[in-house]
């Protein structure tokens, strides 16, 4: 029995002399990942959005981008509106078109026809301009309205910008008091819109693909509803007709506007005869 | 004599056990193998060679996907397929005998496993899915006569997509245990075909052959990825524990190297294949291969786990369970089946199944395994059902024709001898279930009519690395969100599906079925290209992967959330592959520059052309040059997510002749898809006889996603309620 004690001893012994080759000081596999100067670098052209802070390990911010996913945080994590808006601010100032800190890419930006390697001044940033005009769509609509103009210069095929745009103006000409002004920023909110259906527009090819007679609902919606308010009777009935068609297959997160805007059409319709 | 091998034996399960809790770190050291011990050769062998002895491993590994059912998927095949078809073959292995010359002169003859530091993007291309899905197969296949996946006769503008099959052709034998290709490209496999060595896809020797990693393949060095360890296929087998008995009549030894051992025990070796990264080729680089001579390779991050597993909690101690929580002991243990632990994540109190629980059994079958008969302790053991997320979109018929005739059906509800559910599909609902908690208890109380209000979801994920994760840009987890009011008028929906046509692949009208419908914030189908006479030509122009239709749909909180931290829509965990064209240059290249060409037309019909660089979700690898893998849920990081509700007005609610009843239910669910819907329609038509090919490669159909496809609904719930005040 007492030799087979030690045996099992001397096992133990033997196998935490194995085990302990694994200590410190030994390379050890992942250690790069924790300090890797890649893994969380923004892609080339800035075009992520969001970034977990925690990850990141910035202790001041330093660019635009730093500064961008700082603002994220405030905002995101800790819902401190007013720090983000500083941040976003502070940031556009190392990423702006008016003082030439940041740059389209454009066929000009390519050196023999290929990308170089080294951006500089770096892409314009439509996260930043986003989010900050986001946040100031209520209190300050023309500078939302400046900052998303600015993201359909950077990515005039993006998806949504345009919607905002209309989506902005609508908000400035209920707060104006000014006639005048409010039929020009409702015209303008029309125009944005209407920019924003022809970036995905219907075609006989997606009809054929989709069986979708219209798309984006919610344009059509906000459409109709523009057209409500300045009396425009047939153009609001068309635009919630096409509504209906956009939401056939797709519904609508307020799924009682499908049955509101079929009431609202013959209530709309009656007002006609 | 005897007693001194009791003794050691009660060593041996002593020193099991030690390691199995936890002596063995994570944090394992490793280095390039210098000087190995040369242990005789031993072809791979078939996992029926170690079933006699390891009968519960065996069945066990069965169901696995990355042993079972995977290599033969049509969705891997699919894949793996649309990938070469839109660049002209190049993900095929090519092997020593190649007589392929790149640009620059040099031969292409070694392929991502095979090259010992990856000098070319194409040496990464080549092999690129097989090396990881079945490397054993591509070191066999260095071997003319032992060749499974064959080279292709030409690549690039030599690729003739008419004569191309995809990899499952290649995985059958007939009853001689000859390679037995179907007549006919893409064909249900042939009365009495058997399953090839290359159809069991990561087997027993895989795992249990591995030599440690291999440094200089990791384009960090650092062991991470793309299959970057060394296998070699001898008698000495890898086990997880020192010295154990012999062996009967020496069909293999145990493997007594403690660094070989303990890697395998480690998350670094699984850290060798579950981080994916991929070759980009037309951008400005992301990640370089740090190795000598690999400056001309660029990637950037496809699969994370590992990285994310890394770099998380789970890799220290500073987690709920005070120690480090390997893979295996979530993949490997009795997870997500033993006693459930409670404990406290930022404000959320989450009671979860306990990782790192191990059944007792015998390592090997008593009686028949050991030399001499010498008798066999229980020990801690661990399991090998790997489970994951995925079920198979293979019929139980056709698992059983492809893999044999005693394949396990996915979804048959039986048991093991520990009390553990067997079947796969049982098993990735109960995983997806311990995945991520919800609570809904920071939502606003009450809501003026006619005003709105915020709902707010606090998900945390539990998992060891991010939520999803894995093909983290195609697996789809996000949060259902209802509003109703008392009666259950809905006010308010985020995380819906709707039944409807689809025309692209033959489905003319709703068919009833949800699990086969996309989440509703963007509607996009992926044009699948079309077969072109005359030579073959790379690139998405004749062979589809740009998105033909793309538009923002009802619930699109992904964009809104992301971009515009805007607090309405969908909330997404699905990553994204993003794909950014650039603008062409304004003077007219030879040949014709196509990096403008989204792949749409305007109303008019013109192509549209990016002016800018343009950036969009894509859903093709083969054709992303960027990725967020920042929208899944990091590991114990609670997330809030804001839902600002607006009400009807009581006109409109007029109008609809609609008195809302408070109080009004709130209930939050996250669901859990494996592949979205578009993606596996984008499949079936680009491997289908519209697509290049020109004839199909019998993959996937409609009535496949329609029949196969399973989501997992409602994987963490919570409700609430908020009082409606006049």
């Amino acid at each position: 029995m007492r030799s087979k004690l030690r045996l099992l001893i001397l096992f133990w012994l033997l196998s935490g002399v194995a085990l302990a080759q694994y200590g410190p000081g030994v390379y050890t596999p992942g250690e790069f990942q924790t300090t890797n100067p890649y893994y969380l670098l923004p892609n080339p052209f800035y075009f992520e959005g969001r970034i977990d802070w925690n990850l990141l390990g910035i202790t001041t911010p330093t660019n635009a981008w730093e500064y961008m996913e700082r603002a994220i945080h405030y905002q995101d994590d800790l819902g401190d509106t007013q720090s983000a808006i500083a941040d976003y601010e502070t940031g556009l100032t190392f990423n702006s078109l008016q003082n030439g800190s940041c740059q389209i890419v454009t066929p000009a930006t390519l050196v023999n026809g290929a990308l170089p390697t080294t951006l500089n001044p770096a892409p314009c940033i439509f996260t930043l301009r986003l989010r900050l005009g986001y946040l100031e769509q209520q209190p300050n609509p023309a500078q939302a309205i400046q900052l998303f103009q600015e993201v359909t210069k950077i990515d005039p095929l993006k998806l949504g910008i345009n919607s905002l745009i209309g989506e902005t103006y609508v908000i400035e000409a209920q707060q104006t008091t000014d006639p005048v002004a409010q039929q020009q920023a409702y015209a303008n909110a029309i125009q944005a819109y209407q920019a924003e259906l022809a970036l995905s527009p219907v075609t006989s090819q997606s009809i054929a693909l989709t069986g979708d007679l219209a798309n984006n609902a919610h344009v059509h919606w906000a459409l109709a509803q523009i057209y409500q308010t300045l009396g425009q009777v047939s153009s609001a009935i068309s635009e919630l007709q096409l509504y209906l068609q956009a939401t056939q297959w797709h519904s609508d997160v307020y799924p009682w506007r499908i049955p509101l805007a079929n009431a609202l059409i013959k209530t709309l319709q009656a007002t006609l005869h | 004599m005897m007693a001194i091998r009791s003794c050691v034996a009660v060593a041996l399960v002593a020193a099991g056990c030690a390691i199995e809790l936890g002596c063995g770190t994570s944090q394992t050291a490793v280095t390039n193998v210098t000087n190995p011990v040369q242990f005789q050769a031993q072809p791979f062998q078939r996992p029926e060679a170690c079933l006699p002895c390891h009968q519960r491993q065996f069945d066990e590994l069965r169901q696995a996907v990355k042993a079972g059912y995977r290599n033969v998927s049509p969705l891997f095949n699919g894949l793996e397929a649309a990938g070469n078809l839109i660049n002209g073959g190049l993900l095929r292995p090519v092997y020593s005998d190649s007589t392929i010359v790149l640009p620059d002169g040099t031969l292409l003859n070694t392929n991502m496993f095979s090259s010992p530091i990856l000098t070319e993007p194409r040496q990464v291309q080549a092999g690129f899915c097989v090396t990881c899905h079945n490397a054993d197969i591509e070191m066999n296949g260095e071997n003319p006569h032992t060749r499974e996946v064959p080279a292709l006769s030409g690549l690039g503008t030599m690729f003739n997509p008419t004569i191309f099959r995809p990899l499952r052709d290649y995985a059958m034998l007939d009853s001689s245990g000859n390679q037995l290709i179907p007549p006919q490209i893409g064909e249900y496999p042939p009365a009495g075909a058997q399953p090839s060595l290359g159809a069991a896809g990561i087997t027993c020797d895989f795992c249990h052959d591995q030599n440690g990693p291999n440094l200089n393949r990791s384009f960090q060095h650092d062991g991470f990825g793309n299959t970057s360890l060394y296998l070699n296929p001898s008698k000495e087998k890898v086990g997880p524990f020192l010295f154990p008995v012999g062996v009967k009549n020496n069909f293999h030894v145990a493997s007594n190297d403690t660094n070989k051992i303990a890697f395998l025990r480690a998350g670094a070796f699984c850290n060798t294949c579950h981080d994916v990264r991929l070759p980009n080729l037309n951008l400005t680089s992301h990640e370089v291969n740090i190795n000598t001579g690999g400056s001309k390779v660029n990637v950037f991050r496809l699969e994370n786990l590992s990285t994310e597993w890394q770099i998380g909690p789970y890799n220290s101690t500073n987690n709920p369970f005070g120690k480090v929580v390997r893979c295996q002991d979530c993949h490997m243990s009795m997870f997500p089946y033993a006693e459930s632990s409670s404990y406290q994540v930022g404000d959320m109190s989450v009671t979860s199944p306990t990782p790192a629980v191990f059944p007792t059994d015998y390592a090997a079958v008593p009686g028949v395994s050991t030399d001499q008969n010498y008798p066999l302790q229980k020990r801690p053991v661990v399991t090998h059902f790997f489970t994951g997320v995925d079920v198979p979109l293979l019929s139980a018929t056709e698992l059983q024709a492809r893999l044999g005739s005693t394949y396990p059906d996915p979804y048959a509800n039986s048991i093991d001898t520990h009390g553990l559910p067997v079947a796969i599909a049982v098993r990735r609902q109960d995983l997806l279930q311990a995945a991520t908690r919800v609570s809904l208890a920071k939502s606003d109380t009450s809501v003026v009519a006619g005003q709105s209000f915020t709902v707010r979801v606090e998900a945390v994920s539990l998992t060891g690395h991010r939520f999803p994760a894995g093909f983290s840009q195609e697996r789809t987890a996000y949060i259902q969100l209802n509003v109703t009011d008392a009666n259950g008028f809905v006010l308010y929906q985020s995380g819906y599906v709707v039944d409807k046509p689809h025309p692209n692949t033959g489905e003319s009208a709703p068919d009833g079925n949800l699990d086969d419908e996309d989440i509703e914030h963007v509607h996009a189908v992926v044009d699948p290209g079309h077969f072109a006479s005359g030579a073959y030509t790379p690139g998405t122009t004749t062979n589809g992967g740009n998105n033909v239709v793309f538009e923002l749909g009802p619930d699109d909180g992904p964009e809104q959330r992301v971009f515009e931290g805007r607090p309405e829509g969908l909330v997404l965990f699905r990553n994204e592959l993003t794909h950014i064209f650039l603008p062409c240059p304004t003077t007219p290249t030879n040949p014709p520059c196509t990096t403008d060409l989204v792949g749409r037309t305007d109303a008019q019909g013109n192509p549209i052309h990016a002016q800018t660089a343009h950036f969009e979700e894509t859903f093709n690898a083969a054709l992303a040059n960027s990725v967020d893998n920042f929208r899944s849920l990091q590991p114990l990081q609670p997330r809030t997510f804001d839902y600002q509700i607006q009400l009807p007005t009581q006109s409109e609610l007029q109008a609809l002749g609609v008195t809302l009843k408070g109080p009004l239910q709130v209930h939050v669910q996250v669901n859990f898809e494996h592949f979205p819907p578009l993606f596996l329609r984008y499949l079936a038509q680009t491997t289908g006889p519209g697509g290049p090919t020109g004839i199909g490669l019998g993959l996937v159909t409609e009535q496949s996603i329609d029949s196969l496809l399973k989501n997992i609904q409602d994987i963490s719930e919570s409700d609430t309620t908020v009082n409606l005040l006049p």
